[in-house]
């Protein structure tokens, strides 16, 4: 590649990078807490339910029969069972509740392991909160093609920046230079970005896939398969078992035997999720879906007409679809879910670092376009970009460290809690950017707000055991770590944001001379001319 | 800056339907295989047209360089599908 075209594709990876900085952050920092998406919903949930027992029969016919007594559920509408698991001792049920022709409204019960109903859970959704700010942003409608977008250009800047960096990345490849400013941000850039090359290609890559899929299913649909979009399902191996509704009332029975069946057929599946379609009709059909523990990203699925056990469909393999089986692999990956909790830590560990990678991106901007001369520097530019590498990347983990306080200590029956805690979050983030656009200090803010930061953090497991010490204890006893788990997660990232304030935002007098003497040195060259 | 950038995400997502429409067009391979296929390597073509549209030194330059690649892929498409 000619110098020009290295040069053009340099100031492209920096302005790419520097554009989609601060979404990629929010979707990298989420993303990464997301891989403990499970142990936060239980963190929030569990200690309030406490179980004694770690494994009791699950009875699907009693628990259909509670709730059918309670609730008018909606035919037409979605009841979905997420099982207890070895590592989740409660169950959770969803299902959408007909209030009237009209009006449905969604339900979420909380279940002890043998199936009885124990509570609500419509107000505890810290962790789906996380989750869905990973890949929509809480956008509607559009934020999952945006967040596509976004992993598209991050795609482009890790492609651009393995060119860029081509010449240097084996000799270079530990250099390290702690002592030097620039020289310590580039180097932790470019030495966190080869180490975690492979890492970051696969998040890129899933991401796409997850979001923007559908851009090649329209193309595919309209080019191959003349526009028959179901043909192209049928391809990619989409099963339909949809039954007709009859309309005649039949109540839902014999789910307990079914999945004794199920579990029969399928050989060696741990069953996650059961759902019901067309509850209380004669069409009634219940879905079986697990994976095989024994082997990598293998889904399992069957399903019955419930009023005959008919076998409407049955797979061992994925869906026996090589798409299928694909999408299995690349979602394993993307989740980490594949080799329990050691993968999700590296995962962590690398997602957390590619955070860092994006930050230090961006101070390596600020520090090039703050040292250029006042008549060429873009104030405005510069601030804002300030802002929102201080505003934005902090903000997003200082509103994120609130969301977890307050996941704590709003009770959990309190209705619209869910709500209040996304508001508090939306609030924090947006306050930390306007606050950020008015603070000329910058350094001095990033490195204030870092540490409240870090607090916040820290506090969260010290307000565990105030709160729900006795919940917590009851489900370490029976061996349920997650509150232990996310505790550590915030422990580590408290950590990662008190050495980020200490080492990276600090303003060391050293720093100060280093700069004065720079400016004399600028001055005096300036003048030289002029002298002579 | 924009101008590359447009120039790399149209041409670009044209040109990985395009060439991945070739591939499923002309290999001999069962359906749901070759849509894994076209699905692994279309992402990566994309994101390989912009990293390439950004190397050109101007927007003009990078139109008609990629525009000379995606003409070709899109007539063998024709070509293909009138065969077909």
């Amino acid at each position: 590649m000619n110098k020009d075209s290295l040069k053009a594709l340099t100031n492209a990876h920096a302005w790419v990078g520097l554009v989609i900085s601060t979404i990629l952050f929010i979707i990298f920092f989420a993303g990464s807490i997301s891989l403990f998406r499970d142990d936060i919903n239980a963190w929030e949930l569990n200690p309030h339910f406490a179980v004694n027992e770690q494994s009791e029969k699950f009875s699907f016919d009693s628990l259909i029969n509670e709730v059918a007594q309670e609730y008018n559920i909606n035919t037409h509408g979605y009841f979905i069972l997420s099982m207890p698991t070895a590592e989740q001792p409660l169950a959770n049920l969803y299902f959408e509740e007909k209030i009237s022709e009209e009006e449905h409204v969604d339900q979420h019960l909380i279940l002890a392991p043998n199936g009885k109903v124990i509570g609500k859970g419509n107000g505890s959704r810290w962790g789906d909160f996380l989750y869905e700010l990973h890949y929509d942003l809480h956008i509607p409608e559009v934020g999952l093609y945006f967040v596509g977008i976004v992993s598209l250009f991050f795609f482009v800047a890790l492609l651009s920046g393995v060119v860029i960096h081509w010449r240097k990345i084996i000799t270079k490849f530990f250099q390290y230079r702690k002592d030097g400013n620039k020289d310590k941000l580039l180097d932790a850039h470019n030495l966190i970005g080869v180490m975690g090359l492979p890492f970051h290609i696969m998040y890129a890559f899933s991401g796409l896939v997850f979001n923007l899929l559908i851009i090649y299913q329209i193309s595919y649909a309209v080019v191959l398969y003349g526009g028959d979009q179901n043909e192209l399902f049928k391809a990619a191996g989409v099963v339909d078992v949809h039954l007709d509704e009859t309309n005649i009332v039949m109540p839902v029975q014999g789910i307990d035997n079914l999945f004794l069946t199920a579990k029969d057929s399928l050989g060696e599946v741990a069953i996650d999720r059961v759902s019901i379609d067309h509850f209380g009709d004669e069409s009634a059909s219940v879905t079986f879906r697990g994976a095989d523990k024994s082997q990598f990203s293998t889904r399992k699925e069957a399903t019955y007409h419930i009023a005959s056990g008919r076998v409407l469909y049955l797979t061992k393999d994925n869906f026996d679809n090589d798409l299928r089986g694909g999408l299995s692999v690349i979602s394993s990956l993307h989740f980490g879910d594949f080799a329990g909790y050691l993968i999700r830590v590296l995962f962590f560990i690398l997602g957390i670092g590619t955070c860092y990678i994006i930050l230090t991106g961006n101070l390596m901007w600020i520090q090039k376009k703050a040292n250029l001369r006042a008549e060429k520097q873009n104030a405005l530019g510069l601030k804002v970009v300030y802002a929102m590498t201080t505003g934005g990347f902090i903000g997003t983990i200082f509103a994120s460290a609130i969301g977890f306080v307050f996941a704590r200590i709003i009770p959990i029956d309190t209705l619209g809690r869910s709500d209040l805690i996304s508001y508090l979050f939306f609030g924090c983030l947006f306050t930390a950017i306007v606050v950020s656009l008015n603070i000329k200090a910058q350094k001095q803010f990033a490195a204030i707000f870092l540490k409240i930061t870090a607090v916040l953090l820290a506090l969260t497991p010290i307000l565990d055991w105030l709160f729900v010490s006795q919940g917590i204890m009851a489900m370490l006893n029976v061996g349920y770590y997650h509150v232990i788990v996310v505790e550590g997660m915030l422990l580590s990232l408290a950590l990662f944001c008190w050495l980020i304030a200490a080492r990276l935002f600090v303003n060391k007098r050293t720093e100060v001379n280093e700069t004065i003497t720079e400016s004399i040195n600028v001055s005096v060259q300036e003048q030289t001319p002029l002298s002579t | 800056m924009w101008s590359r950038t447009f120039a790399g995400l149209i041409i670009g997502l044209l040109l990985s339907v395009s060439i991945v429409l070739n591939l499923n067009l002309l290999l001999p391979i069962k359906e749901d295989t070759m849509l894994l296929i076209g699905l692994l390597l279309a992402f990566p073509i994309w994101a390989g047209i912009q990293v390439w549209a950004y190397s050109f030194t101007s927007a003009k330059k990078a139109w008609l360089k990629l525009s000379l690649v995606l003409i070709p892929s899109v007539l063998i498409n024709a070509i293909l599908l009138s065969l077909r």
